[in-house]
C-alpha cells in the first residue's frame, strides 16, 4: 500500500497569500494513499526539509508529494533531501502551486480548490513511481576540439595542461584562424601575430595534443563520454613527416596568381602553398583545383626539387577514427561578401574593400608590408571612408544583430590609417557606437580625438565612381540628416559576421541545435553559455555569436574548465529519466512488435535491435532497445510506439494516465 | 445559475512552455485558474490518447503546447510532435468532434506573457461554447 | 487462372515455396483463403473479382510462417501490404513470392521487393472519383452532421475486433487495446470505448493502411471504416507527399518531419 507525504509550503506569503494553505493540508490528508499531510513556512529550508526526512523515517512513506514552488527550481532540493532520508529520490515529485497557481490567480476559493487538484494529480502520479537509479557510463578522456583560431588553440592547450588527450581538427591548412591574419588588435594594438603564433607553436609541440590540419569532421556517433568521431584528413600531397617546410616546391611552383586566402584576395600564392610563413604546420597543401598537374596531367615540378621526396601527388583522403569523451566546436566565423553589397559597389570596384582586406593591407607581414595601398593602383589613399554596420542590425540583409566587433575594429581601422598615413583623412560612418568592453570607450575616443577620425553618425545609401573618387553618399543625423557626399579614394566596410557556410551541417552532426543564423547555440543564454544542448559537446569563440579575441578566449577556457571537469572521474553519472523497452517472460519476451518506426523517430539514434535467441541461438526476434547513454528522454518513441512497448521512466504511460485519471 | 466555468487540460512540455509558465509566475502576471497542466519532458511525448483521455475525464478544453520549431530542447521532438497533430486534428474533425475545444501553441521559456493571454484567451473561447456536451453525452451513454 | 495454377503447380513441385496461399471455393457462392501445400491441390485456386481479401493478413502469422515458404496471390493493395510490412521489418526480401494479379487479372510472378516495387510503380494509387465523392461528402457536412453520422455508426460496434482481425498490418502480438495498465480503451463495448477504439485504430493505420477495404468487409454490423483510414491517407498524401506501401525501404511520414511542414493551427 502506498503511503503518501503531501508537504505545502507556504513560501511566506507568497502562496500563504492566496492559497488557503490549511484548507489544502487539511484535504490533502484525506487522498486515498496519503498517510501525512502538514503545512510549513518554507519548505526549503533546513526545518522544513528536516520535517521531510523525519515523516520519511517516522511513518514509512513510499512517496513524497512537495507543493511549493516550480520542480523547475527546487525539486533537486527536495530529492536530495528524501535519498538523505532513505527514500528514492525519484519517489518525490512536486506540486507547482506557486509560479502556476498562487502568483498567477487572485486569492479566493478557486485557487485555493486549484491548489488541492494540483496535489491530487501529483498524488496519482506519484503512487506509480519506481525507484530509479542513475545510469553510469564511462569516459574516454579525449577531447576533440574542431576548429583551431584562438578559440580552439585556447582550449586545447588548457585541456591538455590539465593532463588530458586532446585532438585538434582544423579545417584549413594552418592554426591560427582569423586572428592569425589580424594586423594588430584593438584595445591595446598588440601585434596580432606576435602573440598568437607562440600559441600556436605550443599546441604542436604539446605532447598531449594530436593535430590535424587540413582535416575535418566527417561523422560523429555515441554520446557524452564515449564518442565516436570519424576525421577526413584531405590529401595534402605532401607526406607530413618528410617534409622539412623548406619551401622550395612553393618557390618553384609555375603558378603564380592564385588569390590568396589568407591575405583575403589581396596578394596571390601558388597552387603548392602554406597560407602564411608562420603556419603551424608549416608544411605546405597542394591545391589540386589550381595545379597544373591535375588540371593537365603533367608538371610534377614541385616533386622534382623537393629533396626529401616528400611530395605525394596520387594521395587520397584518409579516414581516421578516433574515440573521445568530450567535443569542443571552435569553428569561428565568416564575414559577409560582396555580393551582398550592390549598393556600395563591393566586389565592383577594387578599392572597395572589406575589414580583413584592410587587416591584410595593415599587416607588417602582408603583401603590402604594412603600407596602405589601395588595391586598383598601389597609390596611398588621401581621403578612406570606413562604414560600420554593413549588413549588420539591417533587417533588409537579414541580419538583425548587432555584429560586436566591427565598432571597435572600425575605430582600430581609422587609427591604423592615421598612423600609416599622417595627412589622411579617414571619416567612419556609424549607427551607434556601441564601445562596451574594458578600455575600449577610451580606445575609440582616441581614435577621435587624438588621431582625428572624422565620425558621421548615418548611413551610406550608395557608392559609386566618378572621376576615378569613390564618391559616397550618406547622411549625417546629428546635423538634421543632412547629406553628406565624399569623395573617397578608398572605402573600408566592416561587413557583418556570419555564421560560418557549413555551420549548419556541421550542427546537424554534432547534433547540437542553432539559431536562425546558424550560430550554434548554447544550453542556456545566461547560466550555461558553454555547454550545448547535447550532452559532452561543448562551444567556444565565434562559432556561437559574434565575439572579440578576449571574449573568445574566455569562452574557450570555460569550455575546457567543463571538459576537465568531465574527465576528472572515469565514469559519469546520468538522469535515470529514460526510455525503456519492456522484457517479459517467454513466449513473448517483449510486446516490441519490431517495427523499428520508432528507430528513425528519435533525435538521437537512441534505439537499436536486440536479437532474442532461444537457447540453441537461433533468433526468436528481433526487437527494440534503447541504449541508455543515448537516449536523452524525450519520449518521442514512446507516444509513437502502437503497442507501449516502450516507455519512458519518470513519465510513464501509467504515471501520466493516472494524472489524468485525477482531473 | 452561476456562469459556466470550463475545465481546461494543458499538456506542456518541461523545458519550454513549463518553463514559460513559471515565468507568468514569476512575473505576477494573472490569468484563468481554470487551467491544470501536466508536464511531460517534450511535446514529442504527448500522446493523442492523452488528449483523448482528457477529455473522457470532463474537459472542456484542452491545450498543447511546447517549444517553437528549432526550439526543442531535444531538437526535434516538436516536428514530430507537430505532424502527429495535424493528422489527428484531421481525423478529429472528420469524426465531427469539436476542434475548437483543442488548442495548441508554441510558448517559450520566455513568453510567460504569451502563455497567459493563451490561456485567457482559450478559457474565454471554451466557456462560450459552453460544457462539453458531446463527451459528456457520451460518458452518459456509457453507463448501462 | 489456369495460369496462376500452373504456376502454383511448377512452385510447389519444384520447392521453390512451401505453400501457396490463395483464393479457393467457400460456401455458397463464396471465396475463401486456401493454403496450398501439394502440386495436386493447385486446382483449388480461384481468381476472379470475388476474390478481394487482403492475402498478407497471413504472412506475419506464426502458423502460416510455420509452414515455409510462402507464395501469395496478391492483388495491388496485397502487393502494397507486402511492401509495407518490409518497410516495418516484418517481412525480408525473399521471404515471400508474390503472385501479382493485375486489375484485368493477370498473373505475375514477383520474387523480390524491387519487382514489386517496379510492378507497383505502374498503377496510381489515387482514390477513384467514387471514393472520394464519399469523403467529399461527409467534409461538406457541418461537423455535427459528421459527429451525428459517425455516433450512429460507432454505436453498432460490437468490438469484435473482426477489422484489426482482418487488416495486413495489425499485426501487433499485443494490440493497444488488449493493454491494461493503463487500459486505454475501456473494453466494454460503449460509445467512448468505441469512438477510443476507432480513433486509435484510424491513426495507428494513417500512412500505413494500404485501403484494400477488408476492415469495413469483415465488420459484421457494416461501419464504412475505411473512410477513416482513406481520409488520413489522402491527408498525409496532401500534406507530406507518402503513400504508404510504394517501396520496402518506405519512410513512415509520422516518424519524420520537415522544418517547412504547414499547419495553421498553432498559435
Ligand atoms: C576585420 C576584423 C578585425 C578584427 N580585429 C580584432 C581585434 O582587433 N581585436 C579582437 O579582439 N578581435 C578582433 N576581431 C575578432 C577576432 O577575429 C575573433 O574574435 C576571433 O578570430 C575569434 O576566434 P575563433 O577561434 O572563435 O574563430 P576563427 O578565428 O574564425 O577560427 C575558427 C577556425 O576554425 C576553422 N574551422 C571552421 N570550420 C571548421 C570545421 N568545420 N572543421 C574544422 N575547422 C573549422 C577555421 O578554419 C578557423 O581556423 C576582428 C575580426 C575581424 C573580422
Ligand atoms: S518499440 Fe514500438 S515502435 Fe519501436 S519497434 Fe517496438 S513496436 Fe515498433
Ligand atoms: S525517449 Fe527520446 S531520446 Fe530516448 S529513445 Fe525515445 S526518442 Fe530517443
Ligand atoms: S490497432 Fe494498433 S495496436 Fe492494435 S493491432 Fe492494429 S496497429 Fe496494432
Amino acid at each position: 500500500m502506498a503511503r503518501i507525504g503531501v508537504f505545502i509550503c507556504h513560501c511566506g506569503e507568497n502562496i500563504a497569500g492566496t492559497v488557503d494553505v490549511f484548507k489544502v493540508a487539511e484535504a490533502a490528508g484525506k487522498f486515498p494513499g496519503v498517510v501525512h499531510s502538514v503545512e510549513y513556512k518554507y519548505m526549503c529550508s533546513d526545518p522544513g526539509q528536516t520535517m521531510i526526512k523525519d515523516a520519511i523515517k517516522e511513518k514509512k512513506l513510499t512517496g513524497v508529494v512537495v507543493a511549493a514552488c516550480s520542480p523547475r527550481m527546487h525539486e533537486p532540493t527536495f530529492r536530495r533531501a528524501c535519498a538523505e532520508a532513505g527514500l528514492n529520490p525519484f519517489l518525490c515529485e512536486m506540486a507547482n502551486i506557486r509560479e502556476h497557481c498562487s502568483w498567477v490567480h487572485e486569492k479566493g476559493e478557486a485557487t485555493t480548490q486549484k491548489a488541492i487538484e494540483l496535489i491530487r494529480i501529483m498524488v496519482e502520479k506519484v503512487k506509480r513511481n519506481k525507484p530509479l537509479y542513475s545510469i553510469k557510463v564511462p569516459v574516454t578522456k579525449t577531447a576533440l576540439v574542431l576548429g583551431g583560431g584562438i578559440a580552439g588553440i585556447q582550449a586545447a592547450l588548457d585541456i591538455a595542461n590539465a593532463g588530458h588527450q586532446v585532438i585538434l581538427v582544423e579545417r584549413s591548412p594552418s592554426i591560427g584562424g582569423h586572428m592569425l591574419q589580424l594586423s594588430e588588435t584593438f584595445p591595446t594594438l598588440d601585434c596580432s601575430q606576435c602573440i598568437l603564433t607562440p600559441r600556436m607553436v605550443e599546441v604542436a609541440q604539446h605532447p598531449k595534443i594530436t593535430l590535424y590540419t587540413y582535416s575535418e569532421l566527417e561523422s560523429l556517433d555515441g554520446f557524452i563520454g564515449n564518442f565516436k568521431a570519424r576525421i577526413r584528413r584531405k590529401a595534402r600531397g605532401v607526406d607530413e613527416k618528410l617534409c622539412t617546410g623548406c619551401g622550395v616546391c612553393i618557390q618553384k611552383c609555375p603558378q603564380k596568381k592564385i588569390p590568396s586566402e589568407f591575405d583575403a584576395g589581396m596578394g596571390k600564392r601558388t597552387a603548392i602553398y602554406v597560407p602564411c610563413p608562420q603556419s603551424v604546420p608549416n608544411q605546405p597543401v597542394i591545391d589540386r583545383e589550381h595545379c597544373t598537374y591535375y588540371i593537365k596531367g603533367k608538371c610534377k615540378i614541385c616533386e622534382k626539387f623537393c629533396e626529401r621526396k616528400a611530395i605525394r601527388l596520387d594521395q587520397q583522403d584518409e579516414i581516421i577514427e578516433v574515440n573521445v569523451g568530450a567535443v569542443v566546436a571552435a569553428t569561428g566565423f565568416d564575414i559577409l561578401h560582396s555580393k551582398d553589397f550592390p549598393e556600395y559597389g563591393y566586389g565592383k570596384y577594387p578599392d572597395v574593400i572589406d575589414g580583413l582586406q584592410f587587416e591584410r593591407l595593415a599587416s607588417a607581414s602582408g603583401p603590402t608590408l604594412g603600407a596602405i595601398k589601395r588595391p586598383s593602383d598601389g597609390k596611398e589613399p588621401e581621403t578612406v571612408v570606413f562604414i560600420a554596420c554593413a549588413g549588420s542590425r539591417d533587417d533588409a540583409k537579414g541580419i538583425p544583430y548587432c555584429s560586436k566587433i566591427c565598432c571597435m575594429y572600425t575605430a582600430k581601422h581609422a587609427m591604423l590609417y592615421k598612423h600609416k598615413v599622417h595627412n589622411g583623412k579617414a571619416y567612419v560612418f556609424y549607427m551607434d557606437i556601441r564601445a562596451g568592453g574594458k578600455n575600449y570607450e577610451e580606445f575609440v575616443r582616441r581614435a577621435i580625438e587624438e588621431d582625428g577620425a572624422v565620425y558621421l553618425r548615418g548611413r551610406v545609401s550608395r557608392i559609386y565612381e566618378e572621376d576615378g573618387k569613390l564618391i559616397v553618399k550618406g547622411v549625417d543625423t546629428l546635423l538634421g540628416a543632412q547629406p553628406v557626399e565624399i569623395k573617397a579614394d578608398m572605402v573600408v566596410l566592416a561587413t557583418a559576421i556570419v555564421a560560418n557556410q557549413d555551420a549548419e551541417s556541421l550542427a546537424q552532426k554534432l547534433r547540437v541545435s542553432y539559431d536562425p543564423y546558424h550560430f550554434l547555440s548554447e544550453a542556456h543564454p545566461k547560466l550555461r553559455p558553454v555547454e550545448t544542448n547535447t550532452a559532452g559537446i561543448f562551444l567556444a569563440g565565434a562559432c556561437q555569436a559574434p565575439k572579440d579575441i578576449p571574449e573568445a578566449v574566455a569562452q574557450a577556457s570555460g569550455a575546457a574548465a567543463k571538459v576537465a571537469g568531465l574527465f576528472s572521474s572515469s565514469e559519469l553519472s546520468r538522469e535515470p529519466v529514460i526510455a525503456v523497452v519492456n522484457r517479459l517472460p517467454p513466449p513473448v519476451f517483449s510486446t516490441c512488435t519490431g517495427c523499428f518506426l520508432c528507430e528513425k523517430a528519435c533525435p538521437y539514434q537512441a534505439i537499436e535491435r536486440e536479437e532474442i535467441k532461444d537457447r540453441k541461438g537461433n533468433v526468436i526476434k528481433v526487437v527494440a532497445k534503447v541504449n541508455p547513454g543515448l537516449c536523452q528522454g524525450c519520449g518521442t518513441c514512446v507516444a509513437l510506439c502502437r503497442v507501449k512497448a516502450i516507455d519512458l521512466q519518470g513519465f510513464t504511460n501509467e504515471q501520466v494516465y493516472c494524472e489524468l485519471m485525477a482531473l | 445559475m452561476s456562469e459556466f466555468e470550463p475545465k481546461i487540460v494543458a499538456f506542456v512540455c518541461n523545458w519550454c512552455t513549463y518553463a514559460g509558465a513559471d515565468l507568468t509566475g514569476t512575473s505576477r502576471i494573472k490569468y484563468a485558474s481554470n487551467v491544470r497542466m501536466i508536464r511531460l519532458p517534450c511535446t514529442g511525448r504527448i500522446d493523442f490518447m492523452l488528449l483523448l483521455k482528457a477529455f473522457e475525464q470532463g474537459a472542456d478544453g484542452i491545450i498543447v503546447s511546447g517549444c517553437h520549431p528549432n526550439d526543442c530542447h531535444y531538437t526535434a521532438g516538436n516536428f514530430h510532435a507537430r505532424r502527429r497533430w495535424m493528422m489527428f486534428r484531421s481525423l478529429l474533425d472528420f469524426l465531427g468532434i469539436d476542434t475548437r475545444r483543442i488548442h495548441f501553441a508554441w510558448v517559450s521559456a520566455a513568453e510567460g506573457a504569451k502563455w497567459a493571454e493563451f490561456v485567457n484567451s482559450v478559457t474565454d473561447q471554451v466557456r462560450k461554447l459552453g460544457p462539453n456536451e458531446q463527451y459528456q453525452k457520451l460518458s452518459q451513454a456509457g453507463v448501462e | 487462372m489456369e495460369e496462376l495454377r500452373k504456376k502454383a503447380r511448377e512452385l510447389l513441385t519444384s520447392g521453390a515455396v512451401k505453400v501457396i496461399i490463395g483464393y479457393g471455393p467457400g460456401s455458397g457462392k463464396r471465396v475463401r483463403a486456401v493454403f496450398v501445400r501439394k502440386p495436386e491441390q493447385a486446382d483449388l485456386l480461384i481468381c476472379d473479382d470475388r476474390c478481394l481479401q487482403n492475402l498478407a493478413v497471413y504472412l506475419t502469422k506464426p502458423e502460416v510462417k510455420a509452414l515455409g515458404k510462402a507464395a501469395v496471390v496478391a492483388r495491388l493493395p496485397t502487393l502494397r501490404a507486402i511492401l509495407q510490412l518490409a518497410a516495418e521489418n516484418q517481412l525480408t526480401d525473399g521471404q515471400v513470392v508474390a503472385l501479382g494479379i493485375s486489375p484485368e487479372g493477370k498473373m505475375t510472378e514477383l520474387s523480390q521487393f524491387k519487382a514489386i516495387e517496379e510492378f507497383l510503380a505502374g498503377f496510381s494509387f489515387e482514390l477513384s472519383a467514387e471514393e472520394k465523392a464519399t469523403l467529399e461528402k461527409l467534409d461538406q457536412m457541418t461537423p455535427e452532421q459528421r459527429w451525428q453520422f459517425w455516433q450512429e455508426q460507432f454505436a453498432k460496434c460490437v468490438r469484435c475486433y473482426g477489422c484489426r482481425a482482418s487488416c495486413p498490418l495489425c499485426y501487433c502480438e499485443k494490440c493497444l487495446a488488449e493493454c491494461n495498465q493503463p487500459q486505454w480503451i475501456p473494453a466494454a463495448s460503449h460509445q467512448i470505448g468505441n469512438l477510443d477504439w476507432h480513433i486509435i485504430r484510424a491513426m495507428h493505420l494513417a500512412n500505413r493502411c494500404v485501403n484494400c477495404g477488408d476492415c469495413s468487409r469483415a465488420c459484421p454490423v457494416g461501419i464504412p471504416l475505411h473512410l477513416l483510414n482513406q481520409k488520413l491517407a489522402e491527408e498525409v498524401f496532401k500534406q507530406f507527399g507518402a503513400r504508404s506501401g510504394m517501396k520496402a525501404a518506405q519512410e513512415y511520414a509520422l516518424c519524420n518531419w520537415k522544418l517547412e511542414d504547414r499547419e495553421n493551427f498553432i498559435k
